[in-house]
């Protein structure tokens, strides 16, 4: 399609230009951040249009920036006298935010006295003031009960300057206030940035150039959305899945997904409405979540090329209830963890649904839950007179999905953080809290197999050095794993031990909470990620290498991928017995000779 | 005095740069030989003699050193071409180097696969042992074990071992006692300790940079040796010195030891050159770019020092390995002439990170390339001149150019030219974003420095790109097309030092940071002692801290006020140096938070009398024309060409093009061109 080279020429410049904000804002985020969560990036900056519609999101976490316009969106709503110099404080999971433990600041940009963006940093706290010290809360009855300080986009700054009242109300009520100011100090000079370059890139353009590039830009990103909708087959797909069981709640909680492709429209539509009701636990959904989760499945099966903005979700319906588990939730239901656990089935089962429409496309689920290897400590520290710490940990060690092109990736954490998170050191952990790491390492034939296979997923043991230390976290999978898809096999279960003095192990359950004693460990099991395709057509190259370098054991390559290893790797003699493995490898429906 | 020769040996060119007893510089240019890079190197410097008016042998002869800048390192690491290296790791932790540190750069990305590790888990072994943060001994180093891994490594038949224990950069006792075991017991086998190697926290990146280091030992102790061989008969009798990452040089024997520090050293040097040439026009912020054929490379000067870094990906951050030893901070894009325009399926025109690479190069080289490429455009619009193009070596098809243009221009429904300037302006683009990452992004104005365009397409896009930075003015040095080869002669040698020992401002351990502070003073004398031998004399000694406020994960270096500490108001000067630099690269700073410091360190400048920096004034006679080149909204005009131009240069107004043998300057309307009397270029917006 021919279009003006002009515009074909700026909209590079400036949707380049654009990107390189939002990463600016996340450099001077996270380069003065305190927190290891934020520094870990577990934050998303993002420009919105004055009219609420998401522009960018560079680098953001899928689960943060497809539904982050709806945050912009409530600024407008409720604050008719915004001026110059305001900043917002936003963390409320009924009004457009993700969950009561990422903070959001928004900042409304405006040149000569008109509101021409709206600029957010959101980052995940290391503590919001819940009523127990962790930032995710499953068993939370209601709001209340969650006890997080809500902040329904309140003004925390006018004039350039903080509103002092709302500080001072965060240092009283969140643990470690210094580590929070620092992490606010740090997200409002995010913002700022942001603003600034807005102002500069306005000024050296011009206000109709830049107004008629986000509408061309918009457009264009439109267009990419229906060339790669158009390549995928038409169907209409129904998925179902069932997140692990906690108490009260013994059958699990069943989540449905329908997806219809349309290629000739360029249209998906997601439905999510035939759900369960909001339920009186943490695990709800909020309306930025439901939205931003099906649409990462979504992004996961097309493909890193099309931007994730206002201009490509036009081709995209997610129909959602008011008071729906996976809808918009109603207050004062909590949404406590509604950035992981249901938000990850919801992704893996709309990524996994699309593998159901054909070959080469879709992905197997990705490992989920959160789980030991990434739970909140806390405790006080012997080396600093006793100071108290509390921060989440983070060793991500589930795998990612296996596709038709790529096995998953180590790291990835789970679908809605999809691997953009840092991995923590070691050295950097101890170093700041006290505690010993004791090991760290991926587990053999822990990856679902499949012609492309799951990541494998680790293991992590650690405990505390002098006094005790409250380990919390919640996770999901160890009923219901990741599920492979055509022909692929499920990744490994997560699950965790409480290891004794005397080193006797205790299972523990799905969402622990435990006072670790000196001497004592936890041991926390990652989940693997889900295969795609049958093993026994992955190139037997493929699996020889898996199993030289410990992912595959010799029995698995055997029995699940049927290829037979002969030799031993310390002597460089490993090799493929050829004979032996096309004797196991025989097509489908014949049947191998005694 | 005799004459001085720097060497830079790139992908394709090896380009040489003779300093003679007068000071005059002489540049040389000839292909890389991967084969035998001396060869090449002997041609370049026969290229250079040539113009001198001596031979190989009567320019060797009469050379006192010669400092060598080589991609040989980063080009093994790159091509997996190095040693056969185990990595020795405290047990329960072997996945270090594949966990590498997470982030994946988008998430939508299913396609590509996970990088494997540097040393692959086959070779991993682990070791029994345990030190805590602190430094002490929670599990001791079991001998026995030891020396049963020893036998493994034996069969695994490995060339290299390297060892990263957890915190061995604060109790070194367990490295060090393996590091003599595995010297003992297989000493044909080359081992490198992570203490000794990169002496920082966070064991990945001092996992990889270890591992690095190990397997590339042999390889380059080999590699100085070829070269020392291959020119010692040609008559060279003088020292080889090396370039390093961090912008200085060191002797080759030294470098031996610890190879790691030359995975930068021939982009580190262009920023030494840029220096020298900033220092004569009275300027001390700058920002120094190399264009090449498939790269763009740009480093920083801050108040007359290069910025360093602790953070060097080989390769792209996601699948890359890192390098965490100082360095000259060069970003790197994959933006150059080569790279190929296309238009994606929203209908936006993008540029890169495709190139056509030297084979089969741009459409215009006439060797088969069927893509349109920045080169094309620049040729097509009449920057790049058929009869001038590398001195006149090579000519230019332009209808080739206008050929591969044509199908791009029909797409966006222009004309040839006004797609051949919006290639540019996205290639351009580009480059602006990268000289932000390094500039704004750590809290440098661009509008406050000068920028110097090096590489031969360099002066093509300066000016356009100064335009979009705010910069002043342009600078384009004489030896813009051999910028690295040229700081190989301007750079002093420069060693760094570092220790270890935590302090807080709150409570300063004055004996603790006096102490590790004496031991950098201490090393630094040791290294002048054996400096000084070689008959150097002049030194510059700058102290650093690496420091955070309580809490913050990442580290920022701070120049430190003093040499030691002697009461509260020394504590009180270096918070207030903190506080400034975190202001000045995050836009904040916080008096009420307490500042940790956990690294210092001592950096040795000896200081080299360097050469004067003008071109040799050779006969030139210059010759100046009109030709058609085509300027955006302008059309096409008839501009002045300046061929060679003599010393005699009278400023020019643009729209002009200056073509020196290596180097091609476009002069925008409303710009003007002058010459410096070192043979420098200066171009100034009107």
């Amino acid at each position: 399609m021919a279009i003006h080279t002009v515009d074909s020429m700026l909209l590079a410049v400036l949707s380049n230009r654009l990107d390189a904000i939002v990463r600016e804002m996340g450099n001077v985020l996270v380069r003065g951040a305190r927190s290891s969560v934020v520094t870990s990036h577990d934050f998303s900056c993002s420009i919105n249009s004055a009219a609420a519609e998401l522009l960018a999101s560079a680098d953001g976490l899928p689960g943060h920036i497809c539904g982050s316009h709806l945050k912009a969106q409530s600024m407008k709503e409720i604050h008719a006298d915004l001026l110059e110099g305001d900043a917002f404080l936003h963390n409320d999971p009924y009004l457009g935010n993700t969950h009561a433990a990422d903070h959001s600041i928004l900042v409304p940009v405006f040149v000569d006295g008109e509101h021409l963006f709206t600029v957010s940093v959101m980052a995940h706290q290391a503590d919001c003031g819940n009523s127990l010290p962790t930032t995710y809360m499953p068993f939370a009855t209601d709001v209340y009960n969650e006890g997080a300080l809500i902040f329904p986009c309140v003004r925390v700054q006018r004039d350039y300057q903080d509103v002092p009242d709302i500080i001072r109300m965060c240092k009283k009520r969140i643990r470690v206030p210094d580590v929070w100011y620092g992490d606010y100090q740090a997200m409002v000079g995010g913002a700022r940035i942001g603003e600034r370059r807005l102002k500069q890139l306005v000024a050296r353009y011009g206000i109709d150039t830049i107004r008629s590039f986000i509408s061309s830009w918009l457009d264009y990103s439109e267009r990419m959305m229906v060339d790669a909708i158009r390549k995928l087959p038409a169907g209409r797909i129904e998925a179902h899945g069932v997140h692990d069981p906690l108490p009260g709640f013994d059958d699990g909680i069943p989540i449905k997904v329908q997806v219809t492709v349309d290629p000739q429209a360029g249209r998906v539509e997601i439905d999510l409405r035939d759900n369960i009701d909001c339920l009186a636990m943490g695990l709800n959904q909020s309306e930025a979540c439901s939205f931003g989760n099906a649409l990462i499945g979504l992004f996961n099966v097309i493909g890193g090329e099309v931007p994730h903005n206002a201009g490509s979700f036009r081709r995209v319906t997610v129909h959602l209830r008011d008071n729906c588990i996976v809808g918009r939730p109603q207050h004062p239901f909590s949404c406590s963890m509604a950035t992981t656990n249901i938000g990850d089935r919801l992704a893996n089962q709309v990524q996994s649904a699309f593998a159901d429409i054909g070959e080469g496309i879709g992905l197997a689920e990705a490992g989920i839950g959160m789980g030991a290897s990434a739970s909140v400590v806390s405790g006080a520290d012997f080396r600093r007179n006793g100071a108290p710490y509390q921060n989440q940990i983070l060793f991500l060690n589930n795998g990612g999905p296996g596709g038709p092109w790529a096995d998953g990736w180590t790291n990835f954490g789970v679908p809605v953080v999809a691997g953009q998170l840092m991995r923590d050191s070691v050295e950097v952990n101890e170093l700041k809290y006290p505690i010993v790491f004791f090991e760290n390492r991926l587990l053999e034939d822990s990856a679902g197999a499949g012609r492309r296979r799951g990541a494998p997923a680790g293991r992590v043991t650690y405990g505390p050095r002098r006094d005790p230390m409250q380990v919390m976290y919640p996770t999901d999978g160890a009923v219901n794993p990741p599920r492979g898809v055509r022909g692929g096999s499920s990744g490994m279960r997560p699950h965790a031990y409480h290891r004794s003095q005397g080193g006797e192990d205790v299972l523990l359950p799905n969402n622990a909470s435990v006072t670790v004693l000196p001497g004592e460990k936890i041991i926390g099991i990652g989940c693997g990620g889900a295969g795609y395709g049958d093993p026994r057509t992955r190139e037997v190259e493929r699996v020889l290498a898996d199993v030289r370098e410990g992912v595959v054991s010799r029995e698995a390559a055997m029995s699940v991928y049927g290829v037979v290893v002969s030799g031993a790797s310390e002597d460089g003699t490993l090799r493929v017995d050829e004979a032996a493995t096309a004797r196991l490898r025989v097509p489908s429906g014949a049947r191998p000779l005694a | 005095m005799g004459y001085r020769i720097g060497v830079d040996t790139g992908g394709t060119f090896t380009d040489v740069v003779v300093t003679a007893p007068d000071g005059r510089l002489v540049q040389g240019k000839a292909s890389t030989t991967p084969d035998n890079v001396a060869n090449g190197v002997l041609a370049a410097i026969g290229a250079a003699g040539e113009r001198i008016g001596m031979s190989v042998r009567e320019l060797l002869g009469q050379t006192d050193y010669i400092v060598y800048g080589t991609t040989h390192a980063t080009n093994a690491i790159v091509e997996a071409k190095t040693a056969r290296t185990a990595l020795l790791v405290t047990a329960g932790h072997p996945d270090v180097l594949t966990f590498r540190e997470g982030t994946k750069s988008n998430p939508f990305d299913f396609k590509t696969e996970y990088p494997a590790p540097y040393v692959p888990r086959s070779l991993t072994l682990e070791v029994e042992e345990r030190v805590d943060a602190e430094g002490g001994v929670l599990v001791p180093l079991d001998e026995a074990r030891l020396e049963r891994v020893i036998d493994q490594i034996e069969t695994l038949r490995v060339d290299a071992v390297a060892v990263c224990l957890l915190w061995a950069m604060v109790n070194p006792a367990h490295e060090r006692r393996i590091g003599e075991r595995l010297r003992q017991r297989l000493p044909q086998i080359a081992v490198s300790l992570s203490h000794e190697v990169a002496p920082t926290i966070r064991e990945y990146r001092r996992a990889s940079t270890t591992a690095i280091d190990a397997s590339i030992k042999r390889l380059m102790q080999a590699h100085f040796e070829d070269l020392r061989t291959n020119l010692a008969p040609q008559g060279f009798g003088g020292d080889l010195l090396i370039a390093t990452s961090m912008g200085g040089v060191m002797r080759a024997q030294d470098v031996a030891e610890r190879p790691v520090v030359t995975v930068r050293s021939g982009p580190s040097m262009a920023p030494v050159a840029g220096r020298a040439y900033a220092a004569e026009l009275g300027e001390t912020n700058a920002i120094v770019c190399d264009t090449g054929g498939t790269t763009f490379e740009v480093s920083v000067l801050r108040d007359g020092r290069i910025t360093s870094t602790r953070e060097t990906w080989l390769g792209h951050r996601d699948t890359g390995h890192v390098v965490a030893v100082s360095s000259v901070d060069t970003r790197s894009i994959g933006a150059g002439g080569g790279s190929i325009a296309w238009i994606d399926a929203g209908g936006m025109l993008r540029v890169g990170p495709e190139s056509a690479g030297a084979v089969p190069g741009p459409a215009c080289y006439g060797r088969g390339g069927k893509q349109p490429t920045v080169t094309d455009a620049a040729a097509l619009l009449g920057y790049l001149r058929p009869e001038h193009f590398l001195g006149g070596k090579m000519s230019l098809d332009l209808d080739a150019a206008r050929a591969v243009v044509a199908p791009l221009a029909a797409a966006l429904g222009n004309s040839v030219e006004a797609a051949a300037h919006a290639i540019l302006s996205v290639a351009h683009f580009n480059m602006v974003s990268a000289i932000e990452d390094i500039t704004v992004r750590e809290g440098l104005d661009p509008r406050e420095s000068i920028l110097i365009a090096g590489g031969g397409a360099g002066g093509i896009a300066a000016a356009h790109i100064a335009a979009s930075l705010g910069c002043r003015r342009v600078l384009v040095p004489p030896t813009a097309g051999a910028l690295s080869a040229a700081g190989t002669q301007l750079c002093d040698i420069v060693l760094e030092f570092s220790s270890s020992a935590f302090a807080n401002l709150a409570r300063f351990d004055f004996d603790g940071v006096n102490t590790a502070l004496g031991a950098l003073e201490a090393q630094a004398e040791h290294a002048k002692a054996r400096l000084r031998s070689r008959g150097l004399e002049n030194f510059d000694v700058a102290l650093f801290v690496e420091a955070r406020y309580a809490h913050q994960v990442w580290e920022l270096e701070t120049p430190l006020p003093v040499r030691s500490f002697t009461g509260p108001e020394d504590v009180a000067r270096l918070a207030e140096a903190f506080h400034l630099t975190h202001e000045r690269v995050y836009g904040f700073s916080d008096g009420s938070q307490v500042i940790e410091c956990p690294y210092w360190k001592l950096r040795l400048s000896a200081l080299i009398t360097k050469p004067s920096i003008s071109l040799a004034s050779e006969s030139r006679t210059g010759t100046a024309s009109h030709v058609p080149a085509h300027f955006g909204p302008l059309g096409w005009l008839d501009v002045p060409l300046v061929r060679d131009p003599g010393p005699e240069f009278a400023d020019l107004a643009g729209p002009a093009i200056i073509a020196e043998p290596y180097t091609t300057i476009v002069v925008p309307p409303a710009w003007t061109a002058r010459r410096t009397s070192n043979g420098a270029y200066v171009l100034e917006a009107a």
